[in-house]
């Protein structure tokens, strides 16, 4: 398992419930996993970072990430 | 002709005359309307060089097609006029009855010329023209005003009015209206403050002309539910958009701290979950599907409406990280007609001059009594300070010198709006060719440049997406006249405005003739500043210099020892006018001014500036 912090941003936190959880996840877990795991509706655009920079969503979370799960926001 | 009324109301307020002018389908579908309209008619009637706070300049209030009618979001107008702040062309629109009442009253755009003897409200009621006395409302906040003409004129009225900053010529005065509406950055208020024009006060009794009402009321009706329903779902409204304040500072984009900083460990103080949970109510514009304005309760216990960008330069930017303060600020901005961002932006550079010596002063960051009353000497212009601060940071730094201009946080003389692009260079490149200064609305590619390209990217498909969102943001939404929330933050089809635009005039455009005019329009407002500013060269287009600088890199965090690099902006400055069709200089050829059938406005403006 690895530890990370996950942020949700704007409606995802209505969506999940909470803004803010440390997780452990079985090691390996990519960011759409991770979206998979949160049960965050996946058709949902999005955008995840990790530790401020984009990833896709192949990409795989590391030990003591600090991922940031945000809906495509466009700047008002 | 359908869709617009064929009239332009034109007001004098020094001889108090008025007058109709006519135009034709010929023009309408040059220029649309909006800011079509306002910066054809601009660059057609000012002289170049006239002074924007003399009666020479012109008010302008202009709608489009769609505006006023009961589809998504339609509840927009746009103020325009020579810019006290820039000395260029300046507009903004604003969320207002004035738009639909405009139209009812029979009349695309107004046009406000002259100077008043004495403070004027301008009342409008179909073809009746009154010039009404409003010395009891001189000096009286917009508030205040707002009450007094709905006490008069019922809540149904249109209104523009302006506050104590309009009145004084503070810059970056803005026009208000409803609630906690707000429009006109470049200093729109100060020029109705110029002409003594405290409030326009609209009211209309006729039919908007259109195609097909029967299948627009359906269509509009049938929309104005389905996104309504899209924001239920998506729970957009829920922060609105102050959603994007976490984001921000997650990403290195939260400007802190006069753009020193890019996030900080206190910002969830003021975001979007705490303004949602100190929600008192909730305001919006006519026609809104999605309403923004998010109310709290200020400081001092009054109802002050936020939105992200407010919070970014009145809060983070000045490290105030009490949102009820930051309430405050925001309250008092909108009550003395100042534009919150240039407010903010303006009291953070001179909280960072004072940091670094270039001037004696008691302001620090973070001190949100002391911004209070710095804001009240600005929007009153009292003492050398007041009157420092009401120029906005651009002239405070001419002012002030020792180097102080590097980090006044502005493009052509408008501050930089609530996005630190230390090292976002595609964003960069959007506030620096934005036609009003720097400005967001024009175009915001900050999720693009992170999840389509790379941050590091200085390449022609930034470019070329900035200028894919001006035609749409600058261009489509700000002519037809509509908000462009539904689009942006819910995904509404961009393919239902054209639907709107064509049931409407019964025209049969698509999106490629939207670009075109949208095209048409910037080359059009580029000429306007070449008129102002013959030797203008590719700098006007640059973003402020501290974000070039090496000393000025954040030493921890995502973009850690990361800035701008000069030759690699100018290089996509590059891409961005051969993609357009622009010389070196940043000019629109003469082969794209003839292509965008500008060959008239390219002869006028030949003799300022040798055109290429």
């Amino acid at each position: 398992m690895v530890k990370v912090t996950v942020k949700l941003i704007g409606p995802f936190i209505q969506a999940a419930g909470w803004s803010e959880r440390v997780l452990d996840v079985p090691e390996g877990t990519t960011a759409d996993g991770l979206v998979a795991a949160i049960k965050l509706d996946r058709n949902r655009p999005r955008i995840v970072t990790r530790n401020g920079a984009a990833i896709g969503p192949d990409e795989p979370v590391r030990d003591g990430d600090r991922v940031v799960i945000a809906p495509i926001y466009s700047g008002g | 002709m359908n869709g617009w009324t064929g009239r332009i109301l034109r007001v004098n307020l020094t001889t108090k005359k008025s007058r109709v002018d006519g135009f034709d389908e010929a023009f309408a579908r040059k220029w649309v309307g909006g800011r079509g309209f306002a910066a054809k008619i601009l660059f057609d009637e000012l002289k170049p060089g006239v002074d924007p706070l003399g009666p020479e300049n012109k008010f302008i209030a202009a709608v489009g097609p769609i505006a006023g009618i009961p589809a998504p979001n339609t509840g927009k107008t746009v103020v325009a006029a020579k810019s006290p702040m820039t000395g260029g062309y300046g507009d903004g629109n604003l969320g207002t009855r004035v738009t639909e009442q405009l139209r009812k009253a029979g009349y695309d755009a107004l046009i406000v010329e002259g100077r008043a003897e004495r403070p004027t409200i301008l009342l409008i009621e179909d073809d009746k023209v009154e010039f009404l006395p409003a010395d009891e409302l001189w000096g009286k906040g917009s508030y205040a005003t707002n009450d007094w003409i709905y006490a008069r004129y019922g809540r149904g009225a249109g209104v523009l009015n302006i506050g104590q900053g309009g009145e004084n010529l503070v810059r970056y005065a803005i026009v208000r209206s409803l609630e906690g509406r707000a429009g006109g950055r470049p200093g729109m208020g100060a020029v109705m403050g110029s002409k003594r024009l405290k409030a326009i006060v609209v009211k209309g009794t006729r039919p908007i002309p259109q195609a097909d009402p029967a299948a627009m009321k359906k269509l509009g009706q049938d929309d104005l539910r389905k996104v309504h329903e899209i924001d239920k779902q998506s729970g957009w409204s829920i922060q609105s958009t102050n959603g994007v304040l976490a984001w921000c500072n997650e990403v290195a984009a939260l400007p802190v701290r006069n753009f020193r900083l890019t996030h900080h460990p206190e910002a969830w103080r003021i975001d979007g979950e705490r303004l949602n949970e100190a929600r008192v109510a909730t305001y919006g514009c006519p026609n809104c599907t999605m309403r923004c304005g998010i109310t709290i309760r200020d400081h001092e216990g009054r109802e002050a409406e936020m939105d992200y960008e407010n919070i970014g330069l009145l809060g983070s930017n000045l490290e105030v990280f009490d949102l009820d303060q930051v309430g405050s600020l925001n309250y008092l901005c909108d009550d003395y007609g100042l534009d919150t961002m240039s407010a903010g932006a303006t009291l953070s550079f001179y909280a960072d001059a004072i940091d670094r010596g270039a001037v004696a002063g008691d302001f620090k960051f973070g001190d949100a009594e002391r911004a209070k009353e710095l804001l009240r000497l600005a929007a009153l212009r009292q003492g050398d300070l007041g009157n420092l601060l009401a120029e906005g940071s651009l002239r405070a730094a001419r002012r002030i010198g020792r180097g102080s201009e590097a980090y006044a946080m502005q493009v052509k003389g408008l501050e930089v709006a609530a996005y630190n692009c230390k090292f976002i260079p595609g964003m960069a490149l959007a506030f620096g060719v934005s036609p009003i200064g720097a400005h967001h609305k024009e175009s915001w590619v900050i999720t693009f440049e992170l999840k389509q390209t790379s941050r590091e990217s200085y390449g022609p498909e930034k470019a070329q997406k900035v200028i894919e969102l001006q035609r749409i943001r600058g261009g489509l939404f700000e002519f037809i006249v509509s908000c462009r929330f539904p689009w942006i933050e819910l995904g509404w089809g961009i393919e239902n405005y054209p639907k709107y635009f064509n049931t409407i005039t019964g025209l049969d455009w698509t999106l490629d003739d939207m670009w075109r005019v949208a095209d048409r329009i910037y080359a059009m407002i580029k000429l306007f500043w070449l008129r102002e500013f013959p030797d203008t060269n590719r700098r006007l287009d640059y973003p402020p210099d501290v974000w070039f600088d090496p000393a000025n890199v954040d030493t921890e965090g995502p973009i850690a020892g990361r800035h701008l690099e000069y030759d690699k902006y100018d290089q996509l400055l590059q891409h961005y006018y051969d993609i357009r069709g622009y010389d070196r200089r940043g000019l629109p050829t003469k082969a794209t001014l003839g292509r965008l059938d500008l060959g008239a406005e390219a002869a006028a403006a030949e003799k300022f500036g040798g055109l290429t």
